[in-house]
């Protein structure tokens, strides 16, 4: 069997990309996923979508992803439960607000509709937080959230329409490389499948995926973890961040709240077990912002891989020495967002050999020979 | 409709208290789970499902559902099956998902 390119990862990106490889007119598209649509990182995410980024080449791909999110359930014919209800950054100390203020003049110019609010005017409009420490807040309209597992089996949908194939439970356990280029890949099931071109989507497992190929990139997994809550009556529009407390959250469509805290401590391993430790912390935390969350209870906690890159931004396209080869990882805690932006340009740049954005700001040649990285700091 | 006499277990019967259901005042027993007073008293229906309002009564009744889950003195999403009951408790039934309060 023989496939003009072969995605391995059937996350958002993998999908995402599958469908833009079609819709860019390419005949045979697969996509290997070694367990279901949205096992990985996508279905265990936050859902948050926001254009304010610490970096104007972040925003303006955020920014390029809102307007295609905004068009996405009628492009997708998809429900995908996308909600512009805004995104609310909280400022605790002199220091935030001061960054705030830089960003916010930065972000306006990359197009981001973002301002800085006071506390009156926070207390009054987002009633449900605690705004006794507060400083200042940033507030951008046309942030949002959506159903990361809708939004995933949206393009796994739309992609299969178009006549790609989804191998699901299929792992690829051996990839095939002759020089500078990759022949095909093996799966577990012992199948062998051509490729002209191959994407790593791997998502957590980028690193193992690119090694395959005898490729090494500079990605490590983390574990993040996120719990729910019983649904209650809408109470918030935005998705909240605090840098402060390390937590950000959310309310779904079905009223449940959606909440999770960073530990800027934890080690980069896979491991993605749940953990009492998070519970504590995470009442405790979530508690100081929104005190009558006392009183709400618990349904569910998991956790998922942020799959980190040394600068906390994603690394797309090529890598030399390989001709076929492409990537679109290390989304270091933003990949869902970026995906609609990414996956097109992406297939651009597969398809025509050119993007019509410019994005290789973010090829893995920026890292060559360099040990110290500009820290992308909007990052929970 | 209580149970008086069981082979097994024994009974532990509280002093006899005035609560409010739906602004109603009916007696039960300080300390038995406020359903089992609403039972005492013939409130069968507890809450009304999200989507389609179709009654739900007792379930599960250890506190691991959401079928009894009633406004109790103001606080939402209370699970009555598992709430030992006090003299004055305002019960009422709730509609919807429950505020953040
Ligand atoms: C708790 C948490 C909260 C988050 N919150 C947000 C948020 O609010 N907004 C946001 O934009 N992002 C958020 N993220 C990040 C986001 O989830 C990821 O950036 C995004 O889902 C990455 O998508 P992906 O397709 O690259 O990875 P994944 O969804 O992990 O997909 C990769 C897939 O590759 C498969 N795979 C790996 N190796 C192989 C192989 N050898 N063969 C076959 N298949 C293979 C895996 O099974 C997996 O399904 C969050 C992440 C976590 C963990």
């Amino acid at each position: 069997m023989k496939y003009d390119a072969i995605i391995i990862g059937g996350g958002i990106i993998g999908a995402s990309i599958a469908y833009n490889l079609t819709k860019q007119g390419m005949r045979s598209v697969a996509v290997f996923e070694k367990n279901y649509i949205s096992s990985g990182s996508t279905g265990r995410c936050g859902g948050g979508i926001r254009q304010q980024w610490a970096s104007p080449e972040n925003c303006k791909l955020a920014v390029k992803s809102v307007h295609l999110f905004e068009k996405l359930d009628q492009e997708l014919g998809f429900d995908t439960e996308y909600y512009q209800g805004g995104y609310l950054l909280l400022a605790f100390t002199d220091e935030e607000v001061e960054q705030f203020r830089k960003n916010v003049v930065m972000q306006q110019g990359a197009g981001v509709p973002v301002r800085l609010i006071g506390v009156d005017e926070v207390a009054a409009k987002f009633p449900f937080l605690d705004t006794s420490d507060l400083k200042a807040a940033a507030h951008c309209r046309t942030d949002g959230h959506i159903n990361p597992m809708l939004v995933n089996q949206a393009y796994a949908d739309a992609a299969k329409r178009n006549g790609a194939d989804i191998h699901l439970f299929t792992e690829v356990v051996r990839i095939v490389r002759d020089r500078d280029r990759i022949n095909s890949v093996i799966t577990a099931d012992v199948r062998t499948f051509e490729t002209g071109v191959l994407i790593n989507a791997g998502g957590g497992f980028s690193a193992e995926v690119a090694a395959m190929a005898g490729i090494t990139i500079p990605t490590r997994p983390q574990r993040h973890e996120i719990l729910i809550t019983e649904p209650l009556e809408k109470f918030m529009d935005p998705m909240v961040i605090d840098f402060h407390h390390h937590i950000y959250f959310r309310q779904t469509k079905h009223g449940s709240v959606v909440m999770g805290y960073g530990d800027p401590h934890e080690p980069y391993t896979h491991n993605i077990q749940g953990s009492l430790e998070f519970l504590k912390t995470m009442s405790l935390m979530i508690t100081k912002v929104v005190p009558a969350m006392k009183k709400v209870k618990i349904v569910r906690q998991w956790a998922g891989l942020y799959n980190m890159s040394p600068d906390a931004q994603p690394i797309l396209g090529k890598v030399p020495g390989v001709s076929n080869y492409y990537q679109a990882v290390g989304f270091s805690g933003h990949g869902l967002m970026l995906a609609p932006a990414v996956a097109e340009l992406m297939a651009e740049l597969i398809v025509t050999g050119r993007t019509s954005m410019d994005i290789s700001d973010l090829s893995i040649d920026r890292f060559a020979g360099r040990t110290e990285f500009k820290l992308e700091k909007a990052v929970v | 409709m209580r149970i008086d006499k069981h082979p097994v277990l024994h009974f532990e019967k509280g002093r006899k208290v005035q609560f409010y259901f739906d602004g109603r005042p009916m007696t039960g027993h300080e300390g038995e789970a406020v359903t089992a007073a609403l039972h005492a008293n013939g409130v069968m229906v507890l809450s009304h499902s999200l989507k389609r309002r179709h009654p739900r009564g007792l379930f599960c009744a250890i506190g691991k559902c959401a079928s009894c889950m009633m406004r109790v003195d103001g606080q939402d999403n209370v699970r009555t099956c598992i709430l030992p009951l006090r003299e004055g408790m305002r019960i009422e039934t709730q509609e919807g998902k429950g505020r953040l309060k």
